[in-house]
């Protein structure tokens, strides 16, 4: 049993430890507690699982999440394969995704301005909710929010037209959305050797 | 009534059990050095991957200052076994910097460590695996997850960060522990059902 010197620390606070955000005083203190605490010794390590399960998960095109184009440079160097498309607000566009694509990400293009969070909806045109995001960061004077998409999930949604619909997360119920997006989607290609 | 000495080793305070294998003759307290070892080792390992950034180089380090660790309190080197935790991380410290100065050293090193030094690493695979991390990570807020990804896969700063995200580098840093909370409490739901 190794004894507790001080306070536990929390899993917040540990996984800073694999940052670059730490202070090295914050470091120091990390350090000095670990080794003399088992139970933060298994936290430590449980936050150090954390990141890389989330890498691998990222590298493996299964995240579904709104990125930034740093994180799209991070993947083209890792080699995962991304098909790209962008929209105007009100803009279609003819969608697929091919046998070899990972992610999918589209550039949703529309005047955020004084908008700082959106909400998102997804629906078949059969009025069928597919998917649903709270809270998308949207950097002052930005234009564009990017989502991406596992290209796994899009293979199994069904071809029809999808609509977007993004809302400021401040607008009350009922106020108009700030842009709408249709993907008209076109299943699942396949590339034909020869 | 059972004396502390008959006590599992796994319940031994980290000074008992370094004085025991100081008072031992070398080599007669096994299962102390044993213990010791467990407890310790995976904390080096730990520390190294934060520093070296290589696997092979954590293993290589925890081995290595655990050798030394042993080797001392064998010797009686070690003038107050209650801060062996202390005495491990600072040697860590020392022990690291020389493995990040050379390479070849850390070849060198691990030669010799595999002939002395056979007990397996400890490992930390068994936390989460990445089938419980994706439906955890998908029931963030978009602007955790987002967080998230940047801290740990494009290994952002809380800095570059809020810049690109229009936040403050402090809230940047407070969504982040909230996220790595909600994942912990996500991921423990889901080994216990």
């Amino acid at each position: 049993m190794t004894t507790r010197s001080s306070a536990c620390l929390s899993m917040g606070e540990l996984s800073d430890y694999w940052t670059s955000d730490a202070s090295p005083e914050d470091v120091e203190r990390i350090e000095t507690h670990v080794f003399t605490c088992g139970a933060c010794t298994d936290l430590l390590a449980a936050a150090d699982q954390l990141r890389r399960r989330v890498g691998d998960v990222v590298r493996a095109g299964a995240v579904q999440a709104f990125v930034t184009d740093g994180l799209l440079n991070q993947l083209a160097r890792d080699g995962v394969r991304v098909r790209s498309y962008a929209m105007n607000a009100g803009g279609s566009v003819q969608c697929a995704v091919w046998d070899d694509d990972e992610i999918l990400v589209t550039r949703l293009r529309a005047d955020f301005s004084g908008v700082t969070a959106l909400d998102a909806v997804m629906r078949l045109d059969t009025g069928e909710e597919w998917g649903r995001a709270s809270d998308i960061p949207v950097p002052e004077g930005s234009r564009e929010v990017i989502m991406a998409l596992p290209a796994e999930l899009v293979r199994r949604a069904p071809e029809v037209p999808i609509r977007l619909t993004l809302r400021s997360s401040a607008a009350s119920p009922g106020e108009s959305p700030l842009a709408e997006y249709t993907f008209d989607h076109r299943g699942a290609h396949t590339r034909r050797s020869g | 009534m059972t004396g502390p000495d008959a006590a599992p080793f796994v319940d031994r305070p980290d000074g008992d059990l370094a004085r025991e294998v100081a008072s031992a003759p070398a080599g007669h307290a096994a299962a102390a050095e044993g213990e010791l070892y467990r407890r310790f080792a995976r904390r080096v390992r730990l520390f190294g991957l934060r520093y070296l950034r290589d696997g092979m180089a954590a293993d290589d380090l925890a081995q290595q200052v655990m050798l030394i660790a042993i080797e001392r309190l064998r010797a009686g080197e070690i003038r107050n076994p209650d801060e062996i935790g202390s005495f491990i991380l600072s040697t860590s410290r020392m022990v690291a910097t020389g493995l990040r100065r050379t390479e070849r050293r850390r070849q060198d090193i691990h030669m010799r460590v595999e002939v002395t030094e056979p007990t397996a690493m400890p490992r930390d695979e068994r936390f989460f695996d990445a089938d419980r991390i994706r439906p955890c990570l998908a029931s963030l807020r978009e602007r955790e997850r987002t967080i998230l990804l940047l801290t740990f896969y494009a290994e952002r700063t809380a800095t570059e960060i809020a810049v690109g995200m229009g936040m403050s580098a402090g809230a940047v840093r407070v969504a982040r522990h909230r996220a790595v909370a909600a994942m912990r409490d996500c991921l423990e739901a889901r080994r216990s059902a």
